[in-house]
């Protein structure tokens, strides 16, 4: 089977994925306890403004009559409007106002986690059973086992207080900066500032960093001590292998043997856990987001889900599936082209 | 799990064999009975209390209320572990302690209780390993079966064990969690206002009266000035809290031990259910394959693929007035959820397993005997998956506890006033750099600590059953880590 046959078939696998997972939210939000209209206007709704929205959302039709208008509305990205959070607004212009920052915050998360989580897997693969790397192992268990929202919470805590605490300040760290606030990326925007008003520009991306990288810290922990195990486990399984003592015999320097023989083989096994990071993502950007205020697609859609804005949660469902699905193919996909020892049929 | 299949089979029954040599297991037997009789009450009435609760659930709930007033018989009887025996609770009369253990600091008679049941628990634990032993060496007809091996390679697991440790003081703080608190989840939590408690007002040095709720008024911990009661400290009231107080002045370890209680009952009542889904689904995709197998692959990638956690906040929202949502404050509804989410992962992890196991010979010499589908698979696979499933519940258990104490961080899931650690940490939220700390950072702790040991428990079975296996980590609990979430 070609590449691209397989490519065909995982994303015509990923339909009925997609399908089911729609329609569990289909089935919470419409045929659960709680009615979008009831939800949408609360406890004090009364009856007339309920059957407006009825009407509105069609919820008087019959229920496959809803179930397609639902499906097909949002394969076909018509993602409907906002009714409590923000009401009448598209739901589609909320996302793109709000990701950003999410997106923001995701790849600070990532990079953080890679690059903090395979160097000391790597170092404690290479240096196995010495001080450092137990602690470095022990520590990464700890981390791994830390709630992200409580870890969130205490570095709200120490940052805001590091004065008081270190005799340091993190908000007048470089450029001063809040710590629980949203980020201002109107630079990324409009990139041609960093170029035209250099100035103001750089300082504000500056800051945007700097407000992102501790929430950014905690959303990628989990994902950190969990690179850092698998890390040292496949370096420690690689460096064993028959290939690394062949290069070994032959007379390859230490620095080759480890960058070029070692290295990039114990990457390997790394690549699911780095996309795997996007479901962490997705579940703890609501809290991390929550913790540091940030207005992200996490925090929007536990307001949403707090609000009973059930319309709009649904939208948002949707997109996060499609979003780890999307990451799941490319994940397979990008196993293929790494290891071509990897089956096309698995 | 082996042993008993081992010697169903050989040729002289277990019964005979006690038999012929029965003071071992007598003396053992004995022992036994005096270790639960010491708490036969608490068990009884635990045990009645479920199934009076159960059958309340029951429409016209027939013969709950017989059950209801049996448990409260056998909670009023003496035994080992109770409050009566070695009450914490007392005043000051100005010159003694009136009404505590031997007339103790309540401190200090807090302190043996607590030390008490873990005592009883390491007891019960250490009786039972050496019935374990006695059968080993007595009665068991194989001088040596595989799970000796896989026994001595966990007893040998110190990060295993470390997790096996930290795991029991889990469930235990979460089982007798009414006799390790300071003072009870009704007075305290509960209904503060409904009693009384004695003091020693300093003041007037005379003894007064006052019910629990106004004494927690006086003995908040809100970070600043006077207003904090610590860690290993009396209140104003001669009360004593080993971890200090919550901002109302309840009691934070009375709270932590309740807490514990949900969420291993979410915990074990979720991965109960996902692992019997799992475990079912995989011996019939490992036993039949083909469009069973292809179909039960679809509908977990389908349920993986949704964000679970957001699923979870999606369904608390929905189910928020839903009678459902009321059980146990909303702990049963976590359990359905948290068990539909979760089997996927765990079917995935026996799998593996399952299939090799379903091209083991002797499920073909059993399939040619003419033995039923499900026999085969109950006797002859799912025995093989069990441990699998052990370290992959284990592992998911952790994850399950991280995700409903974030939930009832952000103010979902498990209602007030029942109570649960996430909540502490919201409580405490503001007055981490403050003196009153402990409100926060106790329950993290907590959190961090049985995470890391049901992991660990988890490391050590699955190094104990397939010692090959430690370079495989990699995919498996790396997405369970994943699931996590929180």
């Amino acid at each position: 089977m070609s590449r691209f046959t397989y490519l065909f078939k995982r994303v015509a696998l990923s339909i009925p994925v997609i399908i089911f997972g729609t329609t569990v939210t289909f089935a919470i939000i419409r045929l659960g306890p709680l009615s979008p209209a009831a939800a949408i206007l609360g406890p004090q709704g009364d009856a007339r403004a309920i059957r407006q929205i009825e009407k509105r959302l069609g919820l008087n039709d019959p229920l496959w009559e809803q179930y397609f208008d639902f499906m097909s509305n949002l394969f076909l990205f018509d993602l409907g409007q906002s009714w409590v959070i923000n009401s009448g607004t598209p739901a589609i212009d909320l996302i793109i106002s709000y990701a950003p920052r999410t997106i923001w915050l995701g790849f600070w998360a990532v990079l953080i986690a890679l690059g903090i989580g395979i160097p000391l897997g790597f170092y404690a693969g290479l240096n196995p059973n010495t001080f450092s790397d137990y602690f470095a192992s022990f520590g990464g268990i700890v981390w791994r086992a830390m709630p992200n929202f409580w870890l969130a919470v205490i570095l709200v805590t120490v940052l805001s207080q590091s004065e008081q605490l270190f005799g340091f300040s993190w908000t007048s760290f470089i450029v001063e900066t809040n710590v629980v606030t949203s980020p201002n990326l109107a630079v990324l925007k409009n990139p041609t500032r960093l170029l035209t008003d250099p100035g103001q520009a750089w300082t504000n991306l500056a800051k945007a960093t700097k407000q992102i990288l501790p929430p950014a810290l905690v959303l990628g922990s989990a994902s950190m001590g969990t690179e850092m195990r698998i890390g040292r486990t496949a370096v420690l399984e690689t460096i064993n292998s028959k290939y690394v003592e062949t290069a070994k015999a032959k007379g390859v320097s230490p620095r080759v043997l480890v960058w070029k023989h070692i290295f990039r083989n114990a990457l390997i096994p790394l690549v699911p856990v780095i996309t795997a990071e996007a479901f962490i993502l997705i579940g703890g950007s609501v809290l991390v987001e929550t913790v540091f205020s940030i207005n992200g697609i996490g925090l929007l859609f536990f307001r949403a889900a707090e609000q009973g804005d059930l319309p709009l949660v649904g939208t948002l469902m949707y997109l996060f599936i499609l979003l780890i699905v999307g990451l799941n193919i490319v994940q397979d996909f990008a196993y293929t082209i790494i290891d071509p020892r990897v089956g096309y049929d698995g | 799990m082996m042993e008993t299949e081992l010697t169903d089979d050989i040729d002289q029954p277990l019964r005979d064999r006690l038999k012929a040599h029965p003071r071992p297991a007598l003396l053992w037997a004995a022992g036994l009975c005096v270790l639960l009789l010491l708490e036969g009450p608490t068990y009884l009435d635990g045990l009645l209390g479920a199934i009076g609760a159960g059958l309340a659930l029951l429409p016209g709930a027939p013969g709950a209320e017989a059950f209801a007033s049996a448990s409260a018989f056998f909670s009023e009887l003496p035994h080992l572990l109770s409050r009566e025996l070695v009450p914490n609770r007392g005043y000051y009369d100005g010159s003694a302690w009136q009404g505590t253990f031997l007339g103790l600091e309540p401190k200090y008679a807090w302190l043996i209780r607590f030390l008490l049941v873990y005592a009883y628990v390491a007891a019960l634990l250490g009786w039972l390993w050496y019935g374990y032993v006695l059968f080993r060496r007595h009665y068991r007809a194989a001088n040596w079966t595989p799970t000796d091996d896989v026994i001595d390679r966990l007893r040998s697991h110190y990060w295993g064990l470390f997790g096996l440790a930290v795991v029991v003081f889990f469930i235990t703080m979460a089982a007798f969690a009414p006799v390790v608190g300071p003072t009870t989840a009704e007075e305290n939590i509960e209904g503060p206002y409904s009693h009384d408690m004695k003091y020693y007002n300093e003041d007037t040095e005379t003894v007064e009266t006052i019910t629990i709720g106004e004494a927690n008024l006086g003995s908040a911990s809100r970070g600043s000035g006077d207003s904090n009661v610590g860690i290993w400290s009396y209140d104003d009231f001669g009360r004593f809290h080993p971890v200090g107080t919550l901002v109302s002045g309840k009691d934070l370890f009375t709270f932590l031990a309740f807490g514990a209680r949900v969420s291993l009952f979410i915990g074990l009542g979720s991965m109960a259910i996902a692992g019997f889904i799992a475990t079912t689904l995989a011996l019939v995709t490992a036993y039949y394959k083909g469009v069973t197998d292809l179909i039960v692959v679809l509908t977990s990638d389908s349920v993986q693929a949704m964000p679970a956690l957001l699923l979870v906040i999606l369904a608390t929202v929905v189910f928020r007035n839903h009678w459902i949502a009321e059980l146990y404050s909303g702990a049963m509804l976590f359990i359905l959820l948290f068990a539909l989410i979760r089997w996927p992962g765990l079917w995935r992890a026996v799998r593996g397993p399952a299939l090799q196991v379903g091209e083991q010979e002797w499920v073909d010499a059993a399939k040619s005997y003419g033995q039923r589908p499900t026999v085969i698979m109950r006797k002859h696979m799912a025995p093989y998956i069990l441990g699998y499933l052990l370290v992959y519940a284990s592992l998911t258990l952790g994850g399950v506890i991280i995700s409903v104490s974030a939930l009832s961080f952000l103010g979902l899931g498990i209602t007030a006033p029942t109570p649960e650690w996430g909540r502490a940490i919201n409580i405490g939220q503001q007055y981490i750099a403050s003196q009153s700390w402990h409100i926060s950072l106790i329950p993290g702790i907590l959190i961090t600590l049985v995470v890391t040991g049901f992991n660990a428990f988890s490391d050590g079975i699955r190094d104990a059953i397939d010692p090959q296996s430690e370079g495989a980590e990699g995919g498996a609990t790396g997405a369970a880590a994943g699931g996590g979430g929180g």
